[in-house]
């Protein structure tokens, strides 16, 4: 097996890459199924995309639009109207063994975007529909038979093909993450779901035929295999071998690339037009969803350094999540910023919340975690009401059920201990149950003190203020 | 003696009264329509007349039948095809919805050329229809048992019919009924098994053009499951046709090449007849006749191979033992299910849309098809309707039509594909009862009514 972990060092790689990302519309592209992943196989179906003889597409303009503010994001040439094909072949996974694509006129043509200053070129976006889902009943090559969900049939699919002008496969990677934060942004995308982008990537080194990978699910293993690829091929190269123009499968399993088909025996997609489906027109919405373009993670991230004087990975772990960028711009809006520093805001945010949010392996907006929440927590931390820790197990208990954090604090009672005459009696049971940190600490041991600290925040439940405990247990030790 | 021998009109009229006794209605015409299937074979599927009643205005329970290819639900539909065997809809076609919620009993499933395949019915892959004029003849295609019932059935009733390149005029015109294909989209495809969509209409036949209108009026209009839909719901009235005064009717003389003979005198006698009731005639060319034909059959056949790949033993329709690999598994169901002809249209349809050939055909055939629209169009600008023979020849016998090659048994369809090719409305009317000519009457897109009362006064003065 031939393996490299970090990019090869090949000169004049060509890498171009055919993204298919599912759209997070509420229904599906043709019919009104919901568009939502559930365990239970084939109950979001109806006739239309299970392709039942007398069943008619409809389009979900909603999609149309989702696809639009994709091709605006990525400055795109969108023209003045766009129609469907019929893309025939068979599969088990088509319910109709046609696919509604478009091939003529596509939503739009001639984009581009800047990855670390190198221009990488759009060739064109468009919308599809995705087909069912095959479950593989053992490994694939023993497998029997298959098993079709027609859940995923007729989800809607937004097309990105790109121009070969990526030089390396991390290039690519970059290219993709920046690809998915912006679709986050959007508002049309949701990199959380499984499968949710799937690559095919293309890469021919200098005076050498094109290979084309199919289906690679996620930007690492996109990354994964394209390493694999250049090194297959440069092997070829230098033993004098030709590179046969063919398409190629990842197998994630064992890391290596397998040939799928000679260029020969590619399929005849004999597209014709989707009659069904009217020609669309896209330039009026198209005019009118310019203004729905939000601000992107770079520029979001620029400028909280710059303006927020942010520091830079706070700054990356909020814009990273557009939903906690949200929520974080919001909480340090004017109304808001006599009463909350956006240095403040940023640790709870990037640290905190985050740390929370990380732990549950969940997103904010899925949480019902209200915004004047936060708000409400992040004050109180300042005003040194409650610890941080404190802030940390409401989150976690609002995480698993959103509710008011007052509510919360009286019922839990977590507010903030910074009463001598509250926290002396604390403290003299530690000190009395860990004499061995008193000699320690006699002993010239500092951390001896860290340590009882740490026991009265454990026995208040993180809500003794620490400055106050070190103080006190200071005055008792140096008695 | 059939005492329920009454044209549409009429039974609404006694219907309304409360004149009629459904049950006995029911019980008879069950027996009669079991009867004549026996012999022409114009049903693939009866229904239970009694079950199916429904007594609600305005149409009070008329029996209607529905072409195959227009699902019903619970009603196991086929389009004429053996591999869609037990496929039994989950759903109504937008045209059965609104005739069921108007007070329709749905009579069972017309027979038809598989999926709409061809002109005289015989590629079905159930059983030919007969002609009831003559039972050694063809009852025309593909929507041969909805004529042939509408003409041999003496009880009251309409059929739901459908065209893609002729197949309404083809058998209205051999069974000497009236047949009505509308403007392509005034009628929601929603529930149709496709054929070609670009050219699929659903139309109607009937004895009457009243009962075309009537129809017509119930089943048109916009629906938001066919987004090619279009029109408003209203009501044809034909009521105040009494005379062709001012009328202009082109006659185009491409359309009466290789006529037979006494076709040729019939539709001319049909001429005169509504010239000297006032109407104005004048020969005309149309010179996108003969291509557009051919350009018909690229386009059809190439989105007929699309629209048939899904039928592949899977989900719905025949199913095999599960033997071989995808490709054989259903190769093996396709090699079964489909006709001749089906097969046909397959090979024909894939060739034309192939890379390196699509440019040379599917894309010129639709260019061309913007001609002949052009062209069509042009002529509405003078005139209010075409007027040409339904079909070049007499009903054929089954023996003549085994002999036919394909190419001369598409040839059949000259007269008809330009009209469906253009989607424009059409009608045709039998230029005498009984007598299995018809006259094709075309008008501009959305002039049904114009036609039809034109029609209207052609029957009453033939």
């Amino acid at each position: 097996m031939i393996y490299m972990k970090d990019t090869p060092t090949i000169k004049g790689m060509k890498i171009g890459l055919e993204i298919h990302v599912q759209l997070t519309t509420e229904s599906k592209l043709f019919c009104g199924c919901p568009n939502k992943f559930t365990r239970e196989p084939n109950t979001y179906v109806c006739e239309t995309c299970l392709g039942f003889p007398g069943s008619k597409p409809r389009l979900n303009r909603k999609a149309v639009d989702y696809a639009i503010k994709i091709g605006i994001a990525l400055n795109c040439k969108l023209n003045p109207e766009m129609f469907f094909s019929r893309k025939s072949y068979f599969y088990p996974d088509m319910s109709k063994n046609f696919q509604i694509t478009q091939y003529e006129m596509p939503l739009c043509n001639e984009g581009f975007i800047e990855i670390n200053g190198t221009k990488i070129r759009i060739t064109r976006v468009q919308i599809e529909e995705d087909p069912a889902r095959i479950i593989h009943i053992g490994p694939i090559e023993h497998a029997k038979y298959i098993l079709v969900d027609y859940n995923r049939s007729g989800t809607p699919l937004c097309e990105i093909v790109t121009e070969p002008d990526f030089s390396s496969p991390q290039e690519a990677r970059t290219f993709l993450q920046e690809l998915s934060s912006m679709m986050e942004y959007l508002g049309v995308y949701d990199s959380s779901i499984e499968g949710s982008m799937r690559v095919d990537a293309n890469l021919s080194l200098p005076k050498n035929s094109r290979v084309e990978i199919k289906n690679i699910s996620g930007f690492k293993e996109v990354e994964k295999a394209l390493n694999y690829e250049a090194v297959r091929q440069n092997i070829l190269i230098r033993r004098n071998q030709k590179v046969l123009r063919e398409t190629r499968g990842w197998n994630a399993d064992s890391g290596v690339t397998i040939s799928l088909r000679s260029k020969e025996e590619e399929e005849d997609y004999g597209y014709i037009y989707e009659t069904d489906l009217p020609s669309v027109t896209i330039i009026d919405k198209a005019n009118e969803l310019r203004y729905d373009i939000p601000e992107f993670a770079k520029k979001k991230t620029d400028r909280y350094e710059t303006e927020l004087r942010i520091g830079r990975d706070m700054a990356l772990a909020i814009t990273n999540e557009p939903d906690l960028a949200e929520a974080f711009e919001t909480v340090i809006m004017t109304e808001h910023s006599e009463t909350i520093d956006p240095h403040l805001a940023a640790v709870f945010f990037s640290k905190i919340l985050k740390k929370v949010l990380n732990y549950e392996n969940i997103r904010l907006k899925q949480t019902g975690i209200r915004t004047e929440w936060l708000i409400n927590i992040i004050k109180r931390i300042k005003n040194k009401e409650i610890t941080e820790r404190t802030a940390e197990l409401l989150l976690r208990d609002m995480v698993l059920k959103p509710q008011d954090p007052d509510i919360l604090l009286k019922l839990r009672g977590l507010t903030r201990i910074d009463n001598k005459n509250a926290l002396e009696p604390i403290i003299m049971n530690t000190l009395k149950e860990n004499s061995m940190a008193i000699i320690d600490y006699k002993h010239g041991n500092k951390e001896a003190l860290e340590f009882l600290v740490g026991q009265v925040m454990r026995k208040t439940q993180g809500r003794a203020d620490p400055v106050t405990t070190r103080k006190i247990i200071l005055d008792k030790l140096d008695k | 003696m059939n005492k329920y021998k009454l044209s549409v009109k009429e039974f609404l009229e006694e219907s309304a009264k409360g004149n009629i006794n459904f049950l006995d209605f029911a019980d008879c015409m069950q027996k009669e329509v079991e009867q004549i299937n026996k012999k022409f074979h114009f049903l693939r599927e009866i229904c239970n007349i009694k079950d199916r009643l429904y007594l609600k205005p305005p149409l009070n329970g008329l029996p209607v039948s529905v072409k195959d290819c227009i699902c019903v639900k619970g009603v196991e539909s086929c389009a004429g095809s053996k591999i869609l065997k037990d496929y039994v809809p989950t759903f109504d076609a937008t045209a059965v919805h609104r005739i069921k919620h108007q007070g329709a009993t749905i009579l069972g499933k017309t027979n038809q050329d598989e999926f709409g395949f061809g002109t005289f019915c015989t590629n079905s892959g159930y059983d030919v229809p007969k002609n009831p004029l003559d039972p050694l003849r063809s009852c025309g295609g593909s929507s041969g048992g909805a004529a042939g019932l509408v003409a041999a059935l003496d009880y009251p009733h309409i059929a739901l019919a459908e065209s893609t390149g002729g197949s309404i005029t083809a058998p209205a015109a051999f069974c000497s009924v009236v047949g009505l294909t509308p403007t392509y989209g005034i009628v929601s495809r929603y529930g149709l098994i496709d054929y070609a969509n670009s050219l699929d209409k659903i139309g109607t036949i009937g004895k009457t053009v009243h009962d075309c209108a009537l129809m017509l009026s119930i089943i048109a209009g916009k629906d938001d499951r066919d987004q090619t839909s279009l029109g408003e719901r209203k009501s044809y009235s034909i009521e105040k046709s009494t005379d062709l005064k001012g009328i202009r009717i082109a006659v185009p003389k491409e359309y009466f090449q290789n006529l037979d003979k006494e076709v040729e005198k019939h539709i001319w006698d049909a001429i005169k007849k509504m010239e000297s009731n006032g109407a104005i005639y004048e020969k005309v060319s149309l010179k996108n006749t003969n291509i557009a034909l051919i350009a018909y059959y690229i386009i059809a056949t190439a989105e007929a191979s699309t629209n048939l790949a899904k039928y592949c033993g899977m989900r719905y329709g025949v199913h095999k033992k599960l033997e071989g690999n995808f490709n054989e598994y259903f190769s093996a169901v396709r090699t079964d299910g489909f006709t001749e002809e089906a097969k046909r249209r397959i090979m024909l349809g894939t060739f034309t849309r192939m890379a390196g050939y699509r440019n040379a055909y599917y894309l010129k055939a639709m260019k061309v098809r913007t001609l002949v629209i052009d062209e069509f169009k042009q002529l509405f600008n003078k005139f209010d309707v075409i007027a040409s023979p339904s079909m070049p020849v007499l009903p054929p016998k089954f023996s003549e039509i085994k002999k036919l090659k394909p190419v001369e048994h598409y040839q059949m369809d000259s007269l008809t594909a330009p009209c469906n090719l253009a989607g424009l409305p059409h009608l045709s009317i039998p230029v005498k009862n009984r007598t299995p000519i018809g006259l094709q009457l075309i008008a501009d897109h959305l002039h049904e009514e114009k036609l039809m009362q034109i029609g209207s006064v052609f029957e009453k003065i033939r």
